[in-house]
């Protein structure tokens, strides 16, 4: 039996054949999915695939590309909000 | 569709500034214009800018070409389009500061001309230096 932090399922496993010959486990943290744009679904540049607690360590300006809806809509979908918003007026 | 012409006010669609309203200062060349915001009132800075960037909107104001902040900012007032858009219009000692900050810019860029003479000197001191320290250490063998 492993020790009891590593039996968590939301860990990800591998198997690695260690020099000696023996098989052993890897134990590691799972990595988020991309981060997509909320309009068309199509994953965003320059959003890093990081855990939350993580994220937190960077700077903000790390975290998202530093536009109106950066890290939230892509640059396409956010042009064609501001588009909108102009022919409306 | 409007077009984008002296005096005409879009919107920047693509980069830091886009959703805010900027004033075109040139005719398109080489699909590029000259905008600017002024800075102290919508944020968008005196810039070329591509036309693929800018959404015109219906307004327009009577400038002529690359006329100066000042005068833009005016005109804008005067069609009441500081309200028409929400802007909210900057206090006389922003609009102050701002002058002044680009003033000091000017003046930074003199110094730094300067200062490359005095590195020089301070060069020419060193090898002299330099070449003194071998003649003694000549001198000692
Ligand atoms: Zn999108």
């Amino acid at each position: 039996m492993v020790r009891r932090s590593l039996r968590s399922r939301s860990l990800k496993r591998s198997q690695k054949k260690v020099p000696g010959g023996r098989t052993v486990t890897h134990y590691r943290r799972k990595k988020p999915s991309k981060a997509k744009c909320a309009k068309c679904g199509k994953p965003l540049q320059g959003v890093p695939r990081k855990r939350p607690s993580d994220l937190k360590k960077l700077s903000k300006t790390e975290r998202r590309p530093e536009r109106p809806y950066g890290g939230n809509l892509c640059s396409e979908c956010m042009r064609e909000v501001f588009r909108k918003k102009v022919r409306e007026d | 569709m409007a077009t984008l012409t002296v005096g005409r006010i879009a919107m920047k669609i693509a980069g830091r500034e886009a959703g805010k309203y900027c004033t075109v200062l040139t005719a398109p060349k080489d699909n590029f214009v000259q905008v600017t915001g002024p800075k102290v009132l919508t944020g968008v800075k005196r810039r070329r800018c591509n036309i693929e960037h800018l959404e015109p909107t219906k307004y327009k104001i009577d400038i002529k070409k690359e006329d100066s902040d000042n005068v833009v900012m005016k005109a804008l007032e005067k069609e009441g389009l500081v309200k028409k858009l929400g802007l909210k219009k900057p206090s006389p000692e922003i609009v102050k500061e701002a002058e002044k900050s680009k003033k000091s810019k000017k003046t930074k860029k003199k110094d730094e001309k300067e200062e490359p003479k005095k590195k020089k000197v301070k060069k020419e001191a060193k090898k002299k230096s330099s070449k003194t320290k071998k003649k003694t250490a000549k001198k000692k063998k």
